[in-house]
């Protein structure tokens, strides 16, 4: 008997290891018509480690205070081996994962899977996608380039339009009168500290409740019905489904493997893809360089708050839709899930998908 | 038969990918994490005389490492690593006793370096110094 089978003894004879393995893994068993939308959560995992991994050691070297932390970013690029790749891939990956969680989105809601029992599950993704993006406001600043600082500026702005409170929330969120030491300290308490801490526990809900509940069924195919109504707990099973390992595991590994393709890709081929001029240059709080744009997935909210007639109706814009979003499951209560079976819900995706599209690309070229 | 060698090749082939992807990653991580060259490992040192009066010691960073240049008598000068060579403390000199002493378990050192009493099992380590006009040139 090798050694790590006596070892694998032990603990199975004290925690039950085995049991609970084949629970989750061979015993698993998922829906026979699962497709790769269904990877995507397990990329987002991958990517979000990546990410963690990225930002520790990023944190060896950066130095959070605005005279030395431009240059202790230069440094890493610079002098540091191999700074250049963790700090692409840190940034790049940052673009990756808003990509994933979009998709992730998008596929379920296409799919209908926020709906009843699995209303939390959406709610608690929805906020994580806010927390990314928090995340990822909070990261652009860190640089203290240029681009940083305008990209801040403009940013927290915006909520200087908020009735009665504006000018105090603008502030708050500075801890100044202008972005400067105080919103730099703010900003990396929240990105390296706080938005990961309750990110950690928003993404264990999450896993929770799909655990739980049990992934649904793909509503494709003629056989598809409708759960019936319950008003109890009932764990959704899949009996003669295909098994989570080997099977779908396998599938994650693939996509995953794709998407740090992407990633690396990017990295490699084309560092320069989301570093604007303004990236390389120190933050002079006296100079706006011309042309200052947010990162791409910001560009839909800056393009409407450029279209509409004031800045307040462009917050009110974004508010409401965000706040229709989150709480999506509690307003579109129907069981019905095929989108065959949805033309107004359908459409309403696809136009929502296009304003996104169009207000984007419009964002960028105006 | 079939069903098992087919999973030991692809249990050899996974294992040998996943060690490929690890060792590449390893790499950069390990020079990400390694010391980096402070510039001045070679460098030699020059401190204006003035600094160290007769029977005063002077601290001063060596190639990354504390040290100490002494004026034991006037006009002998002498330097060393100011570690103490039993555990590693930063050695004090004391100008009224004309040693060293080492705070942490009480070693003593002469103004040679040579061990005076405690722990130390070796003298400290000396740096040559020499006289350029003005200055002394540690190094
Ligand atoms: C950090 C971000 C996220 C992580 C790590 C994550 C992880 C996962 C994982 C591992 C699954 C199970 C496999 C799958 O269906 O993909 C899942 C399912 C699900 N996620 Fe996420 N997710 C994240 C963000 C989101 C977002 C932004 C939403 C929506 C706004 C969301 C809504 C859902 C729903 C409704 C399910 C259930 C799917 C089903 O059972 O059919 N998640 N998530
Ligand atoms: S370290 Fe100096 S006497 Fe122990």
């Amino acid at each position: 008997m090798g050694l790590g089978k006596k070892m694998a003894d032990f603990i199975d004879a004290r925690l039950g290891i085995r049991d609970i393995l084949e629970q989750n893994l061979t015993k698993y068993l998922l829906p026979r018509n699962i497709n790769a939308w269904y990877t995507l959560g397990a990329v987002l995992l991958t990517l979000f480690t990546v990410q963690i991994a990225t930002g520790i050691l990023l944190l060896i070297y950066y130095n959070p205070n605005t005279d030395e932390a431009f240059r202790s970013v230069q440094r890493i690029m610079n002098e540091v081996p191999f700074g250049w790749l963790i700090r692409t891939i840190h940034a790049v990956g940052s673009n990756i994962i808003v990509l994933a969680l979009l998709l992730h989105m998008l596929s379920v809601l296409f799919m209908g899977s926020y709906k009843r029992p699995r209303e939390l599950t959406w709610v608690a993704g929805f906020l994580l996608l806010l927390l990314s993006l928090g995340m990822c406001l909070t990261g652009y600043l860190l640089p203290w380039s240029q681009l940083s600082f305008w990209a801040t500026t403009v940013a927290t702005n915006s909520s200087q339009e908020l009735p009665m409170i504006g000018d105090a929330a603008v502030r708050f969120l500075r801890g100044g009168a202008m972005v400067g030491q105080p919103t730099l300290g703010r900003f990396f308490a929240l990105h390296v500290m706080g938005f990961p801490l309750l990110f950690g526990m928003l993404v264990l809900f999450h896993l929770f409740c799909v655990r739980r509940v049990g992934i649904s069924r793909p509503p494709f195919g003629h056989d598809w019905q409708a759960p019936p109504p319950s008003t109890t707990f009932r764990h959704e099973e899949h009996p003669g489904g295909i098994p989570f390992f080997p099977h779908y595991v396998a599938k994650d590994a693939a996509i995953i493997a794709f998407f740090l393709a992407l990633l690396l890709g990017v990295v490699f081929f084309a560092p320069g893809l989301f570093f604007p001029p303004a990236a390389f240059e120190p933050a002079d709080p006296f100079v706006t360089p011309p042309g200052i744009k947010p990162e791409w997935y910001f560009l839909w909210a800056y393009q409407t708050l450029k279209l509409l007639p004031s800045e307040f109706l462009g917050l009110a814009v974004q508010g409401v839709a965000v706040t229709l979003l989150l709480l999506l499951p509690f307003l579109d209560r129907s069981p019905e899930r095929r989108p065959s079976r949805r033309p107004l819900f359908v459409s309403a995706y696809v136009l929502g998908v296009a304003l996104f599209v169009a207000l984007s690309v419009w964002g960028h070229y105006s | 038969m079939e069903v098992s060698s087919r999973r030991k090749f692809l249990v050899l082939s996974l294992s040998t990918l996943g060690a490929l992807v690890a060792g590449v990653a390893a790499y950069p991580l390990f020079r990400y994490l390694s010391p980096q060259p402070t510039g001045g490992e070679k460098g030699r040192v020059n401190i204006p005389r003035a600094q160290v009066g007769a029977g005063q010691a002077h601290f001063f960073q060596f190639r990354g490492h504390p040290a100490v240049v002494l004026q034991s008598a006037p006009g002998v000068f002498a330097a060393f690593s100011a570690i103490c060579t039993h555990l590693g403390c930063i050695i004090r000199w004391l100008p009224e006793n004309g040693e060293f002493l080492c705070p942490c378990h009480a070693g003593r050192f002469a103004g040679d370096g040579k061990v005076l009493g405690g722990p130390p099992p070796k003298p400290l380590q000396a740096i040559p110094v020499a006289l350029s006009g003005d200055n002394l040139l540690v190094g």
